[in-house]
């Protein structure tokens, strides 16, 4: 079965799964990095790092890449002339407020259906779409359900682990509530595999991330599925779980974001902020300032370069916790 | 009166201007000296060198200007739009309502430029947490608070989705200051697949029929919003009209473009050339006017070609020049360093195609807007570039990067391998900083290294495929 592999929370692995083919929202490496013609300057890390991971793919795999920043979208072009896997541009609406742009995102996933129909898949009946749409349905509140169970890292790690693999692997989860530092919410773009060591160091500073904001954890997962809707039709309700409410700084305008952290911060009682960001993303970077005034708990900004520099991080983090406790 | 047309300084003009006057020049009420804007802050002026016509005159002065127009539209009880990123498409349907006056306040981002930092822009954007990794353009934002350059619009526009991350950023953060923003999506350009119906662009590029029907939904949403603000309709006849009109302006400009990228002897500096161009994407707020400035200016470029006159030495080398200079100052460079400009890209060349006029407005519309080079794939872009350069006979192409822009990290590369593999002609890249004095010497060295490598070539004679 072909894997089709691809990174942003807005492909709903339904779709891929519901046609026969295997998907994998996949964990790039920080590290492995592709030396793009000079001038290199200006590229996100993380797009980098996309390029790389796609230019290593056979034809065995096929990837989905998406238009939600310029810079993918540009890894996408380059990717396309180079990588031996087939890649198909999903194109996802910045816009999210009118009807046309719902309209666009759902005829973007039918362009998608015919792309996996053209690798060997198989366009899926409404019995079959709503079944998998169960299926992964009941993961995901597996998984959302063991959150108190878990360590911050654990659970973003098993939020991963589902998009990657699509499976629940909720085995670290404990009976016994978990020693608690200061709740922080870790906000941000995608972390890469090397990434979930801030996990461990906010905890050694004192902290504990309570919320997983970056486009990895929790705040990309789609809503639950309503039965109804899924019942009479449950092609739109999968594009609406995923393009009506994961929130993201892309998004324009992008008040989801705040309206979804306003609500998970007093929830869970967050006391402070952490927005990792890579390097040359704008879309992250202009939101720090305007996080930090509109916050009322505080906001440590972390940038992550292409060398990434562990004891500086770590040093950030034990001031902004030390600074919290 | 004017003299043998060349290049002159600030303090030439200056007596330039009194002998023109004395020979009998008659201005439009914003005429008068160059000297003025530098008096009122424009401080680059002393660096630049300018053409010595009169229609270079009206041409700067209509652009310096732009300011004092917007503010007498607010008098005169004007409505206006700030229409921001799409670069072209909006401005044609505003200007075809009788009390709307449109512009792009993305135009700020010559203003630390043309001030020479004086003004303070980038202080307040880096205040507001768009520091210099983002692209100049981030001096808006300053523009906005101070509401010193130009008048906060009473309706913002913004185009979103396949754009450059820069803007779309700068522009949330806008409106999470509280400017109220319409949004608009215009979806990345795509190749159509086999099995979908196919509509030609202006400029030669292709689109999925689905794509143009989803941009002209996007057009008729906001045709109601323009139709509320203004209050009056905004009704198919008075779009082809706003059409027809957009399209004499940018009729002017290809003529332009074409003798002065063609001739023999170069007819009109790259500086002014470079401001006839950015009349298209607004008209400096005053469409009408837009079209007697660039008249004057046919007039005097099409004397000069016939009287075999030139601004610029014979041999001067043909260069395509890919994306604005931040720093006008590298236009002169150019010259100075033997070059002259053959052909433009300055990220919007849909607004110089002719939008069709056989076709419903709104349907052109949405042509013309997926018809950006942004939003399609940097080999369309570098297509057109290829396209455009041989059509021109470009000898070099010059592409300059925009410093922190997000599409310049990796396009400069893909359109300078298909120069090279398709013509065969030098391409250098360089990035060019709002105020470039400080590294000027290196960049005279490469460009001049550029020059000195295309008149070896002609040694070669090296013809494009």
């Amino acid at each position: 079965m072909k894997t089709v592999v691809y990174v942003s929370p807005f492909v709903p692995q339904e779709w891929i799964a519901a046609h026969g083919l295997q998907p994998s929202r996949v964990l790039l490496e920080h590290t492995k990095r592709v030396a793009i013609a000079q001038p290199a300057a200006g590229v996100c890390p993380f797009a980098r790092a996309f390029i790389a991971f796609g230019l290593s793919l056979t034809d065995e795999s096929a990837i989905v890449a998406t238009t939600e920043c310029d810079q993918m979208r540009r890894a996408a072009e380059l990717l396309a002339g180079e990588s031996s896997a087939p890649l198909f541009l999903l194109n996802v609406p910045t816009t999210w407020q009118t009807t046309t742009a719902h309209r666009l995102y759902i005829s973007e996933l039918e362009r998608l259906s015919a792309f996996m129909v053209r690798l060997g898949g198989k366009a899926p009946t409404k019995e079959e779409l709503t079944d998998v749409m169960l299926r992964y349905d009941a993961l995901r509140a597996e998984i959302r359900g063991a959150r108190g169970s878990l360590s911050g890292r654990a659970y973003s790690e098993a939020i991963s682990r589902f998009h990657r693999e699509g499976a629940a692997d909720l085995s670290a989860a404990r009976a016994a509530p978990l020693a608690r530092g200061v709740p922080l919410a870790l906000l941000g773009g995608p972390l890469t595999g090397e990434h979930f060591r801030i996990f461990d160091l906010i905890e050694e500073a004192g902290g504990q991330v309570v919320l997983d904001g970056t486009e990895t954890g929790e705040r990309t997962l789609p809503r639950a599925f309503e039965r109804r809707r899924l019942h009479e039709d449950p092609f739109p309700e999968l594009a609406d779980a995923y393009f009506g409410t994961i929130p993201d700084a892309f998004r324009r305008p992008n008040s989801q974001l705040y309206h979804w952290l306003k609500g998970e911060t007093a929830r869970r009682g967050i006391r402070g902020i952490i927005l990792r960001r890579y390097l040359w993303c704008d879309t992250w970077h202009a939101e720090v300032q305007r996080m930090k005034e509109w916050s009322p708990a505080p906001v440590l900004d972390l940038d992550v370069g292409d060398d990434d520099c562990e004891s500086r991080a770590a040093s950030r983090i034990q001031s902004f916790v030390g600074m919290l406790r | 009166m004017n003299d043998y047309p060349r290049r002159i300084t600030l303090q030439e003009w200056d007596a330039h201007y009194v002998q023109l006057r004395e020979a009998g020049m008659r201005e439009p009420p914003y005429g008068g000296t160059l000297r003025r804007h530098v008096e009122e802050g424009d401080l680059r002026l002393r660096t630049l060198l300018f053409d010595n016509s009169s229609a270079a005159l009206r041409l700067w002065n209509f652009l310096l200007t732009e300011e004092d127009r917007l503010r007498e539209a607010r008098t005169a009880g004007k409505k206006i739009v700030g229409t921001m990123k799409d670069l072209g498409t909006v401005p044609v349907m505003a200007y075809a309502l009788p009390n709307v006056v449109a512009f792009y306040p993305d135009g700020a981002w010559w203003i630390p430029c043309v001030m020479e930092l004086s003004e303070g822009l980038f202080g307040i954007a880096d205040s507001l947490g768009i520091d210099e990794a983002f692209c100049p353009v981030r001096a808006m934002l300053g523009a906005f608070i101070t509401e010193a350059h130009f008048p906060v619009p009473d309706l913002l526009i913004c185009s979103a989705g396949a754009t450059c991350d820069d803007f779309s950023a700068i522009a949330q953060r806008l409106n999470g200051l509280g400017y109220p923003i319409v949004w608009w999506e215009i979806p990345h350009r795509r190749i159509p697949d086999p099995d979908e119906e196919r509509v030609e662009l202006p400029g030669g590029f292709a689109a999925p029929a689905s794509q143009v029907a989803f941009v002209r939904e996007e057009l008729e949403r906001l045709r109601t919003v323009l139709e509320q603000f203004a209050g009056v309709p905004l009704n198919d006849g008075a779009l082809s009209a706003g059409i027809a009109r957009a399209n004499e302006v940018r009729r002017l400009l290809a003529e332009l473009r074409q003798l002065t990228f063609t001739a023999e002897l170069c007819p009109l500096p790259a500086l002014e050339m470079l401001i006839a161009e950015m009349l298209a994407i607004h008209f400096c707020s005053d469409q009408a006017e837009t079209i007697e400035v660039l008249r004057e200016l046919l007039r005097e470029v099409r004397g000069r070609v016939e009287a075999r006159q030139g601004v610029l030495e014979a041999d001067a080398v043909r260069v395509f020049w890919v994306n604005p200079v931040a720093d006008l100052q590298v236009m002169n460079l150019l010259e100075d360093c033997g070059g002259r400009i053959c052909g433009t890209e300055y990220l919007f060349s849909h607004a110089l195609d002719e939008i069709p006029e056989n076709l419903p407005p709104m349907e052109a519309l949405a042509r013309m807007a997926l018809a950006d080079p942004m939003v399609g794939s940097a080999a369309d872009r570098a297509a057109r570039i290829c396209a455009d350069t041989r059509r021109f006979g470009a000898e070099a192409v010059l592409i300059s990067r925009i410093p922190g822009a997000s599409h310049c990290a990796t396009e400069g590369i893909i359109i300078a391998e298909a120069v090279r593999s398709r013509l065969r002609i030098p391409v250098l890249e360089i990035e060019v900083p709002p105020l470039s004095d400080s590294i000027k010497p290196m960049l005279r060295t490469r460009l001049e290294a550029l020059i000195e490598t295309s008149k070896e070539l002609r040694k070669t004679c090296c013809v494009p495929e």
